[in-house]
């Protein structure tokens, strides 16, 4: 049930990502794949740290997979604007030259 | 031949399918399933023993055929017995109500005994075998009798194999043998015995045919070979007592030395119910040759404790036969004194070979197997072995579910189906005709032709009906008036930009045709997957939904095409009217992409919601997945829950949890019991205490008189697990192979929106049962993978407009194509959600308690299906796509020429784009007026 709340969780917030800019590694879809795999990897994560089982939810399951997806969905966003960056500069260059 | 003789002809054609479907309709009965018609459903597992470590297919075919003739031998109604995935069996015996008998036949190997033959005969068999009376010709008198006997009941005894049988002292009918068995006393401790009391039911008139039995719990007496329920009335009941066992045997043709299968030629014998060895006791059973007469015969060993019963019985059988003999004899005189052991198969006499004592005078020795000879043919002797094989399967099957449907309820589920589906239909005609006018007309005799043929198939195949398989069929009335609503938005669409009615009809089908297939290939795909890797009741609903979208394909198209062809040139056709005059008019448009940020936000709360009603309330899991025993019953009068508890608390329930519950369907007084999982026997246990204390009600729409308000539902733990796994199989499948098919027929960038949409949909539709507490059933599983097979048709046919506009908008952004290609489509979907709406509506209010739990899931995901295809997954494809070189281009030369890239595509400014050329004009002017030129 833990998994399937994080699954949940990631994919909800996901869908706030295309108030962002979109500036991700592979668009929208970079930033889906970055939000559910960060929820899921954190929710694991405080799962086990916490010591619980990972059939137990409860309101805590709910907040776990928030900074995985925070932090997976920052990744995405980060590769993205640097190899749009890049792309600029080398097209700025290529017109220079 | 002109298109109009082909219409003239394909009419003519259908009409005939359809007077052949009425006539099927009429005259063949509706097999139902178990939960439409009571009876008993049970889900077995192979397990390994000790011989067999790993439980193979093939095991579990043999184990398939074993527990098909150990049932049907019981008389216990038509079985319904299949495979599910890889170790699993489900057993379903209609119009059964004793669980433990059903269970007995369903788990216990196929009833193989060994008899000392003469020693256990009873009656004028006894009289008149040769050998008991030391080779003495016998009493003429009883001789005369038996002929006499054998006159009377119609089986001359001069003719065919008669005499044969009859110098056997064989009766000629079941009666007459029964006649004699029951005056028998009753052993009342009788461990060797091969079945307890059996009973059988005859026509209470001169002929006394048998109508059923023999079975161990008379009230399984009350159903045909085809699980239709017999009436009392004009019958009698016979009963066998323990100890004693009518068994058949069929004749042997003396020329050719062969057993004559024909069972109306069989002869029927009253022996002790002794065996000495049993199926489970031989192993290895072979058709081998025999290396002297070079005849085939069968081999098999005796495993530890049959080998010393099989000599000890043979020896047994040798000395009595040498103690008839007078003096020296030879073997061929020895064998006519000899006696026989006879290998009995549920109740027939397969096999009755000799102890020839001078061949064998220590009898015969078990360690190095022993043979069966019998003037066998090749294939006989194959057969045989497969008989002794099936009595000593390897494997174990133990039962994981049980569940006791009582005919009641059966009756309660299956008005509520007809309910549902009878206002289904009327529903989505009223819409179609008001929506249509007279397209509408046109859809909805394609719709009611639909239902004609698709009850025809039912009960031709047979399909049985169970109720997913009914919910499955009123989805299919959404699917199958979609096919034609796709049809009419097309050629809507063609009239729109001008063209003819005969062409716009014409064009509107061809291009239809195509969005259909795509849509429809994947709604069969689903159901195929389902079909092979789920559990019965959602195979049942697999194989209702792939042969509704086949037939809706037929009525759909070929029939509506056919019928709209022939009359398009009628002049109230050409007049426009009949197709609600849209000449000229421009399709509405939407900026579904623009819109996307505040439709995805709205989406992200919603699942927020969901996720935290999972995280909070959770799934409510039903027996199916948490194990355990639910039983629910009606007694005659009140009673307080205490009571029952107090009834109950001796079988270990003192603890269950204990309720009184409002059951329509069972009456008055219900409660419900759920507890740890019961043995069949504990259940009967249960039901036997209940009736003695409390009185359970009668069942009123037992045919019996006998039946009891009282169903059940045991669920060990092994079952959830599987349920689930082949849940997660079936949906890995799935949609692995409808990822393959859109990547050939598509790209394979359109998969991904498809799976964030499914996803989106799949988890709504959770959320949603979380946050109302709804039980998560096997049946849910299907409501959950129908979500995705819907989803999936409502995205393609979205996207299958988007692929056909990107190739005839060549300087559109792609949110321009989305926007376009949504706009087109949006009527098209809308209305389909209502018409697929509708009958899940029906579903609901009719559906009783157990559809609408399922119609609650459809519903929600049908409607979040419709949604997230046009503002999901369209948006989703429209920014990925937007990535690319090409369309980051075109957008980029929009903004520079307007200064902004416009929603719509006939908003661009058309002679300024790109070099100043005029090219895109015609593209634009197109969108705007909203014709679809292009792919065909």
């Amino acid at each position: 049930m833990a998994a399937l709340v994080w699954v949940t969780v990631g994919i909800a917030l996901w869908h706030f990502t295309i108030l962002v800019p979109d500036r991700f590694w592979q668009g929208i879809v970079g930033a889906f794949l970055g939000s559910v795999v960060g929820a899921v990897v954190s929710g694991a994560l405080f799962q086990v740290i916490l010591g619980r089982s990972l059939g137990e939810a409860d309101f805590l399951t709910l907040l776990t997979p928030i900074p995985g997806f925070l932090l997976g969905v920052w990744v995405v966003y980060r590769i993205g604007s640097r190899q749009e960056d890049a792309a600029a500069s080398a097209k700025g260059a290529a017109e220079e030259a | 031949m002109s298109s109009r003789r082909r219409n003239l002809l394909i009419l003519l054609l259908f009409s005939g399918l359809l007077i052949a479907s009425a006539l099927v309709v009429i005259t063949r009965p509706t097999q139902l399933g178990l939960d439409l018609q009571g009876g008993i459903e049970l889900t077995l597992q192979g397990r390994p023993t000790p011989q067999v470590q790993e439980v193979t297919g093939e095991d579990m075919d043999r184990a398939v055929d074993l527990i098909r003739a150990g049932c049907d031998s019981l008389g216990v109604a038509e079985i319904e017995v299949s495979r599910l995935g890889q170790d699993q069996i489900s057993v379903g015996i209609p119009g059964a109500r004793s669980l433990g008998k059903a269970t007995e036949c369903a788990t216990t190997p196929a009833r193989l005994f060994f008899y000392d033959w003469q020693n256990n005969l009873v009656g004028p068999a006894r009289e008149l075998d040769t050998r008991l009376n030391f080779g003495a010709q016998p009493d003429r008198e009883i001789r005369k009798k038996q002929r006499d006997k054998w006159n009377e009941a119609g089986r001359p005894s001069t003719q065919g194999f008669n005499r044969q049988l009859i110098e056997e002292g064989a009766e000629p009918t079941v009666w007459d043998a029964v006649q004699i068995a029951k005056k028998e006393g009753r052993q009342d401790r009788c461990p060797e015995c091969a079945a307890g009391d059996k009973y059988y039911l005859f026509t209470d008139d001169d002929k006394h045919e048998l109508l059923s039995g023999p079975v161990v719990d008379r009230a399984d007496l009350y159903f045909d070979s085809d699980g239709a329920p017999i009436p009392e009335e004009g019958t009698v009941v016979q009963k066998v007592p323990q100890g004693t066992a009518v068994v058949a045997e069929l004749p042997t043709d003396p020329a050719t030395g062969r057993t004559i299968d024909d069972p109306d030629q069989a002869g029927y014998f009253v022996i002790k119910d002794r065996a000495e060895l049993t199926g489970s006791e031989i192993k290895d059973p072979n058709q081998e040759t025999d290396p002297v007469t070079n005849q085939p015969n069968v081999t098999f060993k005796f495993s530890g404790g049959g080998r010393d019963a099989f000599q000890e019985i043979t020896r047994r059988i040798a000395q009595e036969g040498q103690a008839r003999a007078l003096g020296a004899v030879d073997s061929n005189q020895a064998s006519g004194l000899s006696g026989n052991f006879a290998i009995v198969l549920d109740n027939q006499v397969v096999s009755r070979p000799i102890i020839n004592f001078v061949d064998n005078p220590d009898g015969i020795d078990g360690r190095t197997g022993a043979q069966i000879t019998g003037g066998f043919t090749i294939g006989e002797a194959q057969n045989l072995a497969q008989f002794l094989q099936r009595g000593a399967l390897p494997i174990e099957l133990v039962l994981t579910s049980q569940s006791q449907v009582s005919a009641t309820l059966g009756q309660e589920a299956l008005d509520q189906s007809v309910r549902a589906l009878g206002a289904g239909l009327i529903l989505v005609v009223f819409f179609l005709l008001i929506f249509y006018r007279f397209l509408g007309v046109v859809a909805s005799a394609a719709l009611i032709s639909y239902g004609l043929i698709f009850l025809a198939l039912v009960k031709l195949i047979p399909i049985t009906l169970t109720l997913p398989g009914i919910a499955g069929l009123v989805l299919t009335i959404g699917v199958a008036a979609d096919s034609n609503i796709v049809i009419f938005e097309r050629i809507k669409e063609e009239l729109r930009a001008g063209r003819p009615v005969g062409k716009a009809i014409s064009i509107g089908y061809r291009r239809g045709i195509s969005t259909i297939i795509d849509a429809n290939v994947v709604t069969l795909l689903t159901a195929f997957i389902l079909f092979l890797l789920a559990t019965s009741g959602i195979k049942g609903f697999a194989f209702t939904l792939g042969v509704g979208t086949l037939t809706s394909l037929l009525t759909a198209v070929v029939f509506t095409q056919a019928l709209l062809g022939s009359i398009s040139n009628t002049e109230f056709m050409r007049s426009g009217k009949a197709l609600g005059n849209v000449k000229g008019k421009p399709p509405r448009m939407f900026d579904f992409t623009g819109k996307a940020k505040w439709v995805f936000a709205a989406s992200g709360i919603v699942l927020l919601i969901g996720g935290g009603a999972l995280a909070l309330k959770g799934l409510n899991f039903g027996i199916d997945f948490e194990s355990g025993t639910k039983i629910e019953f009606a007694l005659e009068k009140p009673a307080t829950t205490e009571e029952v508890r107090s009834t109950v608390s001796g079988f270990g329930l003192g603890s269950a949890a204990i309720q009184e519950v409002k059951n329509q369907a069972l009456g008055e007084n219900v409660f419900q019991i759920q507890s740890e999982t019961l043995r069949p026997d504990q259940v009967e246990e249960v039901q036997a205490a209940l009736e003695k204390d409390l009185g359970l009600a009668t069942d009123k729409a037992a045919t019996t008189g006998a039946d009891e308000a009282f169903n059940s539902v045991s669920v060990g733990p092994t079952f959830g697990a599987s349920v689930v796994r082949s849940a997660v199989l079936a949906m890995i499948f799935s949609l692995l192979l409808i990822s393959a098919y859109l990547a050939v027929r598509f790209q394979p960038k359109y998969i991904v929106p498809v799976l964030i949409a499914i996803s989106h949909d799949i988890l709504i539709a959770l959320g949603v049962y979380a946050l109302l507490g709804f039980e998560v059933s096997s049946a849910t599983v299907a409501a959950f993978l129908t979500i995705l097979g819907y989803s999936l048709y409502d995205t393609i046919i979205v996207f299958d407009r988007i692929r056909e506009n990107q190739e005839k908008m060549p300087r559109a952004t792609y949110s321009q194509i989305v926007n376009q290609s949504t706009s087109e489509v949006v009527t098209r979907s809308l209305a389909t959600s209502f018409s697929t709406l509708v009958p899940v509506v029906a579903l609901l209010v009719f559906g009783g308690e157990t559809l609408s739990a399922f119609a609650i899931a459809i519903l929600v995901g049908v409607s979040s299906g419709v949604y997230s295809s046009l503002f999901i997954a369209s948006p989703v494809l429209a920014l990925w796509k937007e990535r690319e070189p090409t369309f980051r281009r075109r957008r980029r030369q929009q903004i520079e020429i307007q200064g902004h890239s416009p929603a719509f595509a006939h908003e661009i400014e058309a002679a300024k784009v790109e070099d100043g050329s005029d090219a895109s004009a015609g593209e634009a002017s197109d969108a705007k007026s909203g014709t679809t030129e292009g792919r065909g």
